[in-house]
């Protein structure tokens, strides 16, 4: 008996061949021709309409001033740190020491199911770095990967994303090229544009659903 | 879900008369399809985009053999594990068992039409594994035992006060509240405790992106991503037609399924997975399996015209610009797909016979095939299965029409192309529809357009027509 | 004078002559002579709407032979003309004589509207009307055809009229043909939300280019609102002083 796969394929070959259609043109999005500082800006406004919270910082040092600034406003017991390279720079670790804040990452537990416990229940807030912002919707691109657990920007209510300006870039197509290229694919790759929201009761529209209900982002550069 | 696609009638009826749905559908639609229009009015070049849409859906239709092959020898060499079945029995068998051996007591589940075409849930529930849809919309449908009313949103009827009760009763809150926040919220912590527990959990899927073997969703409460983060397994259910060529094509219909959708540039999350978590990661499914369900579409796809109905990519545009929909909403279409969507899409899937109305409450306006990113015209295809329907095609399951409408048509086919039967024909017809005329009205009439009289009249049958007066006329200036 | 193939629809022929006797007096004071050819019956809509292809082509070849040889058709219908535009030759493919003569009529088949305006270059009609009017896009006639500016600019032509902005204008108005009396609860809901848009509107009179969308709106005004009015454009251009039957 044939596999269903074989099945099923063997029928669709079998159909009448139909012609592919010629591809229209289209005109390219405006972002492709704005330079460094405008996809900056124009990042920050369509992330903010989205009721995301963009703070613009000269370094790292700077950064992690305005972390101390947010940590006091959102009254930050506990994060969970993502251990990307943007993360790793700023040595939350260390900060977290200064200012009585607990950093955990995932290195820090024996496996997912602590893992799961701390993100869920235990922290108010997960810190990531980020490997590509988009300028055209103000959204974040996450590879996912050992340093980069997909529940940090996801279980805890505040998301804080830190994003050297150098990683804007102005169309998805920019971002899908690098990533998309390679031998070994991403097990996941992410776009998140502002907190997580629904219409779904009687369409009136909200913020904070099951993801995050804040997403903060700090640019540096 | 029970079909009741031949009770379209007597349903749409009901949903008519309901004056509870009908602020509702005056307004959500409505307000969807101007959100739309904004939406759109963001790109360069709006219509430009819509047809650059239904170019990739044409060819992802018409290469669906080759895409289906590339996406699977793609996934399958990223990690994850692709299982084909050929029926509803077969898909909801497979994840049954599959959910089973893994021990899973629950799943959390993200919004998907074919799990529902499939029947997952029941099946779930029978062998004692609950399944929990995570979804707002999906969640709340679920808990009141209803079908859905829309296909994006499948609650956005369900008045606030109804939602109270609903969640008072079952402990979802304990302080009754009709702000639709809080009610979203107590949902949130209820859901939580099942995303932090999961080890199972099952997706949609709304491309699969051959050049890449990776799955693609697009949502914005965030359940699909616990879905795909939290459990040891993770099953994405999918069914042949969302096969895309490439991701670059991905990029621009995830463009156009948000506008068209609600107006947004993008939806607040778009995953994609290109096998199961790595070494090394601490979360994310140890394994990934896709279920690749055809489910007569197969079928559906040796007829080149029928194979269109296969591009639709769940917008809902068509559902919010279809005067019928908005007259009538979910409810009455008695299955999963609901709208234009619903009516090219149920009764190759079901049969002709059993949706006989699903393909002939139309008026044919247009509006929906209009707006469509995926270049489908509704109004052709609801011809076309009528005409199969009346030639009783047998791979489409055409019925038999009554033989008086069979009787007239054959009747009027002899006057149209001979001019004195036609001619015989209004005059001999003309003084039994006139004996209806009350003073230059005919208010009511008895026999096959009845149904016209209850709120509108008619004007007499004119005492010349015009083919009467002609002379008349000619002779004027 | 050139001459110019009329095309009445049967809706017309049957209940509202006054159409078609207005289409003539336009064209005529346009510039053109109408010619009538006796034995036009039916485009075949009802048949193709309802399924009925075989019948339907036989409708559709008794008008090629018809009307084979006009330069030019013309008719105060969209929904017919689409017929004769977009189904006949998917209808006559399967036969290449016909489905080449088909091409050929449907090239030369145009709403009455549209052939004014774009192809006569006439907008002002002489009409005269004082007062506020507004205009139902009927779904043929603007998704069919792609036929809205040329009524609007008819209209605005007409001295002393105003046309007024309507809610919802391109909103299908519920006729559909045989759809109206097979799905009569759902048609009436959707006339009705089209007769209480043309109400808000302010409009004393509304016009439109469509035979069967006149019979539907006219139909539920006469039983509703007896007070309010609906016309075909060509009425309302050539102004024959009476309008819907009552």
């Amino acid at each position: 008996m044939q596999s269903a796969r074989n099945e099923i394929l063997e029928r669709l070959r079998a159909a009448p061949k139909t012609k592919i259609p010629v591809r229209p043109f289209m005109p390219p999005l405006k972002e492709v021709s704005l330079d460094k500082e405008e996809l900056v800006n124009q990042f920050t406004e369509m992330l903010t309409a989205e009721t995301g919270i963009v703070y613009r910082v000269k370094n790292n040092d700077q950064a992690l001033e305005k972390l101390t600034e947010i940590a006091k406003q959102e009254g930050l017991k506990g994060v969970m740190v993502s251990t990307d390279d943007v993360a790793t720079s700023l040595d939350l670790p260390a900060w977290g020491s200064k200012t009585g804040v607990k950093v955990m990452s995932a290195k820090d537990f024996n496996g997912r199911d602590e893992f799961r416990d701390a993100v869920f229940d235990r922290v108010e807030a997960g810190i990531t770095g980020i490997d590509f912002a988009v300028a055209e919707s103000g959204t974040l691109g996450l590879i996912h990967d050992k340093d980069q657990a997909r529940l940090v920007s996801l279980a805890p209510i505040l998301h804080i994303a830190i994003v050297p300006v150098e990683r804007v870039f102005p169309v998805y197509e920019t971002v899908i090229e690098s990533v998309f290229n390679q031998e070994k694919l991403p097990s996941q790759f992410v776009f998140i544009t502002g907190p997580s929201m629904t219409g779904d009761i009687e369409g009136h529209l909200f913020k904070g659903m099951h993801g995050p209900r804040k997403v903060i982002v700090i640019l540096i550069g | 879900m029970k079909i009741s696609t031949e009770k379209f009638t007597e349903l749409a009826k009901k949903e008519v008369e309901k004056a509870r749905a009908r602020p509702f559908l005056k307004m959500v639609p409505h307000s969807l399809y101007q959100k739309r229009k904004a939406g759109l009015a963001t790109l360069p070049d709006a219509a430009a985009a819509q047809a650059y849409g239904a170019a990739i859906r044409s060819e992802a239709i018409n290469r669906l053999p080759e895409l289906l092959e590339e996406f699977e020898k793609k996934a399958t060499a990223n990690g994850a594990k692709v299982f084909w079945a050929r029926t509803a029995k077969e898909a909801r068998e497979y994840i049954v068992n599959l959910a089973s051996e893994r021990g899973a007591k629950f799943v959390i589940k993200g919004k998907s039409m074919v799990t529902e075409e499939i029947g997952l849930n029941e099946a779930l529930s029978d062998h004692g594994i609950e399944p929990w849809e995570a979804d707002l919309g999906e969640f709340i449908i679920q808990q009141m035992h209803r079908p859905p009313f829309h296909i994006v949103g499948p609650a956005i009827n369900v008045p606030v006060e109804e939602i109270r009760d609903l969640f008072m009763a079952k402990g979802i809150m304990k302080e009754p509240t009709l702000d639709p926040v809080a009610l979203g919220w107590a949902a949130r912590r209820f859901l939580r405790e099942k995303f932090h527990r999961a080890e199972f959990g099952v997706t949609g899927v709304n491309m699969a992106v051959a050049e890449t073997g990776t799955i693609i969703n697009l949502e914005n409460e965030g359940n699909i991503r616990f879905a795909k983060s939290s459990p040891r397994t993770q099953v994405s259910v999918m069914t042949l037609e969302k096969v895309v060529p490439t991701m670059k094509d991905a990029m621009h219909l995830i463009r156009l399924l948000s506008r068209n959708c609600s107006g947004q540039n993008i939806s607040a999350y778009v995953s994609m997975d290109s096998g199961p978590k790595q070494d090394g990661e601490i979360d994310g499914p140890e394994e990934l399996i896709i279920v690749i369900v055809d489910n007569g579409r197969s079928g559906i796809y040796q007829d080149p015209k029928a194979r269109d109905a296969l591009r639709c990519i769940r917008c809902a545009a068509c559902l919010n610009i279809c005067p019928v929909y908005r007259q009538i909403g979910g409810y009455a279409y008695g299955w999963v797909y609901s709208g234009p969507m619903g009516q090219v899409l149920m009764p190759l899937l079901l049969g002709l016979d059993k949706t006989q109305d699903i393909y002939r409450a139309c008026s044919l306006c247009g509006a929906c095939k209009s707006v469509c990113p995926a270049g489908i015209d509704h109004p052709a295809l609801f011809l076309y299965y009528r005409s199969l329907d009346v030639s009783t095609d047998h791979s489409f399951k055409g019925k038999r029409r009554p033989w008086r409408e069979a009787l007239f048509f054959k009747a009027w086919s002899m006057a149209v192309q001979r001019f004195w039967i036609w001619d015989t024909g209004i005059s001999v017809t003309r003084p039994f529809i006139n004996k209806n005329s009350e003073n230059g009205v005919i208010h009511n009439m008895k026999g096959a357009f009845g149904g016209w009289f209850r709120k509108r009249d008619l004007p007499p049958m004119a005492e010349k027509t015009f083919h009467e007066k002609w002379e008349e006329i000619k002779k004027t200036r | 004078m050139k001459e110019v193939s009329l095309f009445i629809p049967c809706t017309v022929d049957l209940f509202l002559p006054l159409i078609g006797e207005a289409t003539v007096s336009l064209l005529r004071r346009a510039g053109v002579t109408p010619v009538y050819r006796r034995g036009q019956t039916c485009c075949g809509q009802p048949a193709m709407n309802s399924g009925y292809r075989k019948e339907a082509k036989k409708a559709a070849k008794h008008f090629i032979e018809l009307f084979g040889d006009d330069e030019v058709i013309v008719s105060p219908s969209g929904s017919c003309v689409c017929m004769v535009k977009h189904h006949y030759p998917e209808l006559l493919a399967d036969e290449p004589e016909w489905s080449r003569r088909a091409a050929e009529v449907a090239r030369r088949v145009y709403e009455l509207s549209q052939y004014l305006v774009d192809v006569l270059n006439v907008t002002d009609m002489g009409a005269a009307y004082q007062g506020k009017v507004a205009y139902h896009e009927s779904c043929h006639v603007l998704r069919g055809l792609g036929v809205s500016t040329q009524p609007k600019k008819l209209i605005s032509a007409v001295k002393g009229t105003e046309l007024v902005s309507m809610n919802q204008d391109d909103f299908c108005c519920g006729f559909g043909g045989e759809f109206a009396s097979h799905y009569p609860d759902i048609s009436e809901s959707m006339v009705q939300d089209k007769v209480q848009n043309y109400i808000d509107s302010g409009a004393d009179l509304l016009i439109l280019c469509e035979p069967g969308c006149l019979l539907n709106i006219g139909g539920y005004l006469s039983r509703h609102h007896p007070e309010k009015r609906a016309m075909h454009l060509a009425n309302f251009l050539a102004q024959n002083g009476r309008e819907m039957p009552r």
